[in-house]
């Protein structure tokens, strides 16, 4: 049964069960999540460290639905990813995920202001009343108007951010969100996503960053498979 | 090689991609080389098929005796055969009739036509050769029986093929041979037989103009109707045909021509495409030659296989419609002469592919390795100033379009040239339409004919709704000196403006019976100007002088004519006639008036326009001019399949992060939509801008430089291109955007581009 928009307190925003993964093929081929298990409350902000290839990412994509696991179960909000076609993975997103990327990935041709609204197009009516306050509330009314590749790279992990933000969603998943960055972005960067959990949202972040892990409510160690 | 093969089994889906461009490219090539080939040289090759004389001289009937005393001393004349053709004979067979046949009697000799099947006359009694026209349109059979008028039924032995006229039924007559042995037994021998036609073989055509030269004093004092060289029976067969295998071979250049810019232009944006890669192996210590002989090595693996597919198709294809069009003309379809220039067609598919590969990659090569590794024609050249862009996901596929200039340019490019030719081939269907219907295209300018005589055109012009009415009459001539000329004399008692007005092109109006205005074909073949005398020996008579004061843009006759006044013509040939042609007032009703006609005791008819009316003739033409549509219009699905998939491609990790954010498959398909309208749009108003300026009046100068081919577009033409461009487009859409979401999202942000 799906829950609204927050879950209650009792109720997870994500939860990952079972979850198994293998990449590459024949010889290659290596188990990077073992029947990983995972619950995100809301409001929680959690950090998976681990050596690089050791599946952060994959996890992250597997809990946002962006690639498909061979075993177990993914739910968002109470809502299963598993069975569902194309457009109706895609709503779900919209309503309940926002993607933060290391290199940002903002589209080149769009402003800040246009690579959040382009986002808020998927999202909810209320989703475009959004778009001044957010980008206010990352401090980059000055600089909306430009494009990324004349934004530095705290600027446009902010505008990632703010695009990630924008549909409101249950939870946030962070690849590396600072890993770009230097320390003073970083350390911004890492504000808004703390201050981001104040209204119930659960925050997932991969990252190597000291820093992260510091602010996190907990720290979880991806290796072998195991998350732990 | 096996590194190359190696390269290419790595990128299969983009090798598969090129492949089927080449491969449309080559359809195209083959439908419009086959059809272009085979029309262009069907004369020559049935011509020699069919031992077709070098001179066919026409004479009012004569003995044998007088003809060969005359013509035999001629020099360079190697053989002469002799034939009397009997006209409006009555044939019947498998139930069909026609009151106007023409029986050939043949002697032993030189035939001047061959049999495709059955056998030649020979000495059995009662049997017959058949015309090839005729035995297609009526059935017929080796061993069918056909009764001809004063003959009774004769066998059919075989079916014979020449070339002095096109087939019947587009010729209206239809022809048989029979022996004069034949004729013999029914009627008696005869020593000196009646002869009128004389088949002169020489024994060097290059030196045609010797004998013709003599001829002309040889057969004065004859009745001589016409001297035709070869050349001159060609005209005859083009006329018959209409301005129709002019446009149909030139057209088949023009979409050669096309399919080889849009072949040029994929390769180049698959090279570009690579541009990294292509930076890779300069960083390994491959030279640039190395780099680009493997670029054009690799494209000549895909091509090559691609294009011999598409070649043998489109001509497979185009084959079975040439065949039957070139059947109609009495010529003959090329066989496995084609093979030459559909290899010489396969050699410069490849060629061009492999240039579009070599060129590109040569120029990206000049640049540091550095740029090439970083995207090579993205980081190279001047900064441009960008600015931010907006418009929606439409607009955001657009400008994913414009983003990469050098694709968006050679697409659009390909397009436009695919989309003027589309339109071309539209403008060629009405204009076969219109010549076929309206006579204004001719420039004439009467509604109706009336069989009757001068005197009868005042009581027809006094009729409501008739604005003028004057005898016109038409007379088949040759220019007097060479004999080789064929022409057509078209007079009016009076000023012949009223009722045909083709434009002047040069000089005046005539003014006097002494005065004439020639075609600007008739000009070109015999050098007249304004100011100079012509010559003319209307069949007979004899000759008349005229002087040149105007050429014309005549389309009839393929500019053949000879405008002037009735009253030599008259003194030269008493019994000339003809119909009269009846102008109506501007918004008169044709109906009523041609009630009014019948009430005053005049069958009228409505005059039509140049080109043959025979259906099957005009439905053929129709399926050639659409399988060269088609072709055309699968290598735009083509190219806008490559393109949109290369800019997936390029675009590959900003689509997943839209799918990401929770963009649904709709919203992908926005995306490239806007990219494929950003190809299409600019497409379309360059192809009808292309097709205004500049194909519609090559072909149309190239088909018939004598006269003004209304060769332009109309909004009907440009709405089913736009349309069809649109609706491929939308289908590539579907089939990119199909694809693009199979890919889960985290493939597309995991990997770079």
């Amino acid at each position: 049964m799906a829950c609204q928009h927050r879950c209650p307190v009792s109720s997870p925003s994500l939860r990952l069960r079972g979850l198994t993964k293998t990449v590459g093929s024949g010889r290659a081929a290596r188990r990077v999540l073992d029947a990983v298990d995972l619950d995100l409350m809301p409001g929680e902000l959690v950090a998976v460290v681990g050596p690089s290839g050791s599946g952060k990412s994959t996890l992250l994509h597997l809990a946002g639905g962006l690639d498909l696991p061979e075993a177990g179960e993914v739910q968002v909000a109470g809502e299963r990813l598993s069975g569902r076609s194309d457009a109706d993975l895609a709503r779900l997103r919209a309503r309940h995920i926002g993607f933060v990327f290391q290199a940002f990935h903002l589209v080149a041709e769009l402003s800040g202001e246009e690579n959040v609204r382009l986002a808020a197009r998927f999202g909810s009516r209320d989703a475009a009343g959004r778009v001044a306050s957010l980008i206010d509330a990352v401090d980059l009314r000055s600089v909306a108007g430009s494009l990324p590749a004349q934004l530095s790279g705290g600027e446009q992990q902010r505008f990632a951010l703010a695009r990630a933000l924008v549909n409101d969603p249950t939870v946030l998943l962070a690849d590396e969100p600072t890993g770009n960055l230097d320390a003073r972005s970083g350390e911004t960067v890492l504000d808004l996503l703390r201050r981001s959990t104040d209204s119930g949202r659960a925050v997932l972040v991969v990252t190597h960053d000291p820093a992260v892990t510091s602010r996190a409510d907990r720290v979880l160690h991806l290796q072998d498979g195991a998350l732990g | 090689m096996r590194r190359a093969l190696r390269r290419l089994r790595g990128r299969r889906r983009r090798v598969l991609t090129a492949a089927a461009l080449t491969a449309a490219a080559g359809l195209a090539v083959g439908v419009a080389g086959t059809v272009g080939y085979s029309l262009a040289t069907g004369y020559d090759r049935a011509a020699t098929r069919t031992d077709q004389p070098d001179v066919l001289g026409r004479f009012a009937p004569q003995r044998l005796s007088v003809l060969r005393e005359r013509l035999e001393r001629l020099p360079n004349v190697e053989r002469i055969s002799y034939r009397l053709e009997v006209n409006r004979v009555s044939l019947a067979a498998n139930g069909q009739s026609k009151r106007n046949g023409a029986v050939h009697v043949v002697r032993p000799g030189r035939r001047g036509y061959v049999v495709v099947a059955g056998r030649d006359l020979g000495s059995r009694a009662g049997e017959t050769l058949v015309e090839r026209g005729v035995a297609n349109e009526w059935d017929l059979g080796i061993g069918d029986s056909i009764d001809v008028g004063g003959l009774g039924s004769l066998r059919i032995a075989g079916i014979a093929l020449s070339v002095d006229n096109v087939a019947f039924p587009l010729a209206t007559v239809p022809r048989i041979y029979v022996t004069e042995a034949e004729i013999a037994r029914r009627f008696g021998p005869d020593d000196d037989p009646g002869v009128n036609l004389a088949l002169v073989w020489l024994a060097d055509s290059s030196r045609l103009d010797v004998t013709l030269a003599s001829a002309r004093p040889a057969v004065f004092g004859l009745r001589t109707e016409q001297l035709l060289t070869r050349r001159a029976v060609r005209q005859v067969i083009d006329q018959a045909a209409g301005i129709v295998i002019a446009l149909l071979a030139v057209f088949g250049l023009v979409a050669c021509a096309c399919a080889g810019v849009m072949l040029a232009a994929a390769s180049a944006a698959e090279v570009r495409r690579r541009a990294p890669a292509l930076g890779v192996q300069r960083a390994l210590g491959a030279s640039r030659r190395q780099v680009v002989g493997g670029e054009a090595l690799d494209a000549v693996l895909v091509a090559a296989p691609a294009a011999a597919l598409g070649l043998g198709v489109g001509a497979l294809a185009a084959t079975g419609p040439t065949a039957h069009l070139l059947g109609f003309l009495n010529e003959v379809a090329p066989g496995s002469a084609l093979l030459g220039p559909l290899a010489g067609a396969f050699a410069g598919l490849v060629a061009v592919a492999a240039a579009g590969a070599a060129w590109p990659a040569w120029r990206l090569n000049r640049r540091p390795v550095s740029a090439l590794l970083r995207g090579g024609d993205l980081c190279a050249g001047p900064a441009r100033r960008r600015r931010a862009r907006s418009g929606g996901l439409v607009g955001l596929g657009a400008h994913f379009a414009f983003a990469r200039r050098g694709r968006w340019t050679s697409t659009v490019s390909a397009l436009a040239v695919a989309g003027a030719a589309m339109l071309l081939v539209l403008a060629v269907a009405d204009l076969l339409v219109s010549l076929r219907d309206d006579p204004g295209t001719l420039g004439r300018r009467y509604a109706l004919t009336v069989p009757g005589e001068q005197s009868d055109a005042a009581p027809i012009a006094r009729i409501p709704g008739v604005a003028a009415a004057a005898q016109r009459s038409t007379v088949q001539a040759a220019d007097s000196f060479s004999l080789t000329e064929p022409l057509r004399v078209i007079a009016y008692p009076g000023d012949h403006v009223p009722f045909e007005a083709p434009p002047l092109a040069e000089g005046r109006r005539l003014a006097s019976d002494s005065e004439v205005e020639v075609g600007l074909g008739l000009a070109d073949a015999l050098g007249l100007r304004p100011g100079r005398e012509l010559a003319i020996q209307p069949a007979g008579s004899g000759e008349l002088r005229f002087r040149v004061v105007g050429i014309v843009r005549a389309l009839e006759n393929d500019g053949r004519v000879v405008y002037a006044r009735t009253a030599r013509l008259r003194d030269a040939d008493p019994s000339l006639g003809g119909p009269i042609a009846v102008r109506l007032e501007s918004g008169a009703d044709r109906g009523e008036v041609v009630r009014r006609l019948n009430q005053a005791g005049f069958q009228s008819s409505a005059t039509g326009g140049a080109t043959p009316r025979n259906r099957s003739f005009l439905g053929v033409l129709a399926a050639v001019l659409r399988a060269v549509a088609l072709a055309i219009g699968l290598v735009c699905l083509a190219a806008i399949l490559q393109t949109l998939a290369l800019t997936t491609r390029d675009r590959r990790r900003a689509l997943a992060v839209l799918r990401a954010t929770g963009a649904p498959p709709a919203a992908v398909a926005a995306v490239l939509a806007g990219t494929a309208a950003a190809l299409v749009v600019p497409a379309v108003v360059l192809a009808v801008a292309l097709q205004r300026l500049l194909l519609g009046p090559i072909v149309a100068e190239l088909a018939a430089s004598y006269a003004t081919l209304p060769l332009g577009v109309g909004a009907t033409g440009i709405l089913l291109v736009g349309g069809g461009l649109i609706a491929i487009g939308a289908v590539a859409v579907l089939v990119v955007t199909r694809s693009a979401v199979r890919e889960p999202v985290a493939a597309g942000i995991e990997r770079d581009d």
